[in-house]
């Protein structure tokens, strides 16, 4: 695994669930790192969040229907 | 390999007090038409085709009814279907004429004003309008059409008609044009808002949220748009069928059925295959409500039969299936919904800047759960009471009924008003300990 990228799985988890624990992770993310979060479904809430802390997000459908946001610092 | 990116700019859901303003003004019509029964319990006791009757129901169904909807249609259609609110401005004018329309209309159907009902009545339609369009457009650019999509569309259509309907009546009660009878075209008004609107508003967003709240997919989009297509079929066939009195209306109201039997199939099918055993009181609400599907339908089934009698029992069975479809299944799934939709809405709004970096409350710390419980069985007391007791034309015991349901709907306002405070004072505290980094990361397969 690239150390670069720190992981996280919010699948199973009810909203906002989810959401607090991608921004969790996230409020200590290191420097230079990207985070991938894999959710059940597209985290629509999440988007301006990121916005607000100075990131940005990117998510791919995959094929089992889950989805991987891809989050790095604006 | 990823299948699809996403346009993420473009999505977003309108401010939390679009929604609220709706969703709270139909909690107080909720307040006032419930007190009316208890006062008034002949509503329910006596026949249906009265002004008081006529009054007391468009507060149920406008007051309540069509503002939670509304209210919470504008919150969910964008992020539900992925998309933006086409215009919050439009939604704000709907909301004021929808307001005026319908504390207007009930005022002149207690004072048995028509012409003034129709006039009142136009407002509602303008702000129908408005919402229909705003709406529509927002479907317009949605990035995939599906079930959900389709079932809030065809809803939209029933409205429509609905709104017409119902101004033809008012229309046709001034001037005296109209070659259907009276009663005929107020039950199938009747039917185009509270099957074509309300239940199919229902079963299209239930596609999304109950596997959204349970942790499940939809198991067969192909049972779930069958659904759809046997309620649309059914419902177009009733509406004629009730308009004209005629005896084929069995077989649209057996189509119906049909079709909230594909739906039942499909929710026990989501159900089963959730990954989330335990069901919180939002979810039991809204899935008792569809419970409640299968009296309501059987009573439908048995008023349509051909030739059956008029007499004071079936005319009173007829009070009572409304009363079921409309504070039964309609109400009980709206005060589930609520109770997932509004937590949300505050939590986000109060507390989501604050997520990672102060100690904010879960979700679930908004609301009281014992009053969720207690709400919950006063609520199925007072309901049986009522009907059986409509059914009946018992006036004290529909009183006792409604006596119950008041009070579930008052620990309902309580709970709500728990969650709104967190709105006005938000409990957010410094954080202590952080370890987020080492508790909720797992590699990904």
């Amino acid at each position: 695994m690239n150390e670069a990228i720190v992981n996280v799985d919010a699948r199973g988890l009810e909203p906002p669930q989810p959401l607090v624990a991608i921004l969790e992770v996230l409020s200590c993310l290191p420097e230079g790192s990207e985070l991938h979060a894999r959710t059940d479904r597209r985290p629509l809430h999440l988007f301006p969040l990121l916005e607000q802390r100075g990131f940005v997000g990117e998510t791919e459908e995959q094929h089992d229907g889950s989805f991987v946001t891809t989050i790095r610092r604006a | 390999m990823p299948t699809k990116r996403a346009a993420v700019a473009d999505v977003h859901a309108p401010s939390v007090a679009l929604p609220l303003q709706f969703i709270l003004t139909g909690i107080a019509a909720l307040l006032a038409a419930s007190v009316w029964l208890v006062v008034r319990p002949i509503i329910l006791a006596g026949y249906h085709y009265s002004p008081e009757v006529l009054a007391a129901t468009h507060l149920f169904v406008l007051g309540w009814i069509c503002s939670v909807i509304m209210g919470a249609m504008y919150q969910l259609v964008p992020v539900a279907l992925e998309t933006r609110l086409h215009s919050q401005r439009l939604a704000r004018w709907h909301f004021a004429l929808h307001v005026t329309g319908f504390i207007g209309m009930v005022v002149m159907f207690h004072r048995e004003d028509m012409k003034q009902v129709g006039h009142f009545g136009s407002l509602v339609a303008i702000g129908v309008g408005l919402f229909v369009h705003n709406l529509a457009r927002t479907l317009a650019r949605i990035p995939r059409w599906n079930v959900v999509a389709a079932g809030i569309a065809s809803s939209l259509c029933w409205l429509s008609l609905s709104i017409l309907a119902g101004l033809y009546l008012a229309a046709a009660k001034c001037w005296s044009f109209s070659q259907f009878a009276p009663l005929a075209q107020l039950h199938a008004h009747a039917h185009l808002g509270g099957l074509g609107f309300f239940v199919m508003m229902i079963v299209s967003v239930s596609f999304k949220l109950v596997p959204m709240f349970t942790l499940g997919e939809v198991q067969s989009v192909r049972r779930a748009g069958w659904s759809l297509a046997l309620l649309n079929a059914g419902l177009a066939g009733a509406f004629v069928t009730v308009l004209l009195s005629s005896p084929w209306k069995i077989i649209f109201a057996l189509v119906v059925a049909a079709g909230l039997a594909f739906y039942g199939l499909e929710i026990i099918s989501i159900l089963r295959a959730r990954k989330r055993s335990r069901l919180d009181w939002g979810v039991k609400y809204f899935l008792t409500a569809l419970v409640l599907l299968a009296p309501v339908l059987v009573l439908g089934v048995v008023l349509a039969w051909p030739g059956l009698p008029a007499n004071e029992l079936t005319l009173q069975l007829e009070t009572t299936y409304g009363f079921l479809a409309l504070a039964g299944v309609v109400t009980f799934a709206i005060l589930g919904m609520l109770y997932k939709v509004v937590p949300f809405l505050v939590w986000y709004a109060s507390y989501s800047k604050a997520i990672g970096q102060s100690k904010i409350p879960a979700l679930a710390d908004l609301y009281s759960h014992p009053l969720q419980a207690a709400g919950y069985w006063l609520f199925l007391g007072g309901l049986l009471t009522a009907s059986a007791a409509s059914a009946l034309g018992h006036d004290s015991c529909v009183r006792a009924g409604c006596v119950a349901l008041l009070a579930s709907f008052v620990v309902f306002a309580v709970n709500i008003g728990m969650v709104l405070s967190h709105l006005v004072r938000p409990r957010i505290e410094p954080l202590i300990a952080h370890s987020a980094l080492q508790t909720n990361t797992r590699p990904l397969p």
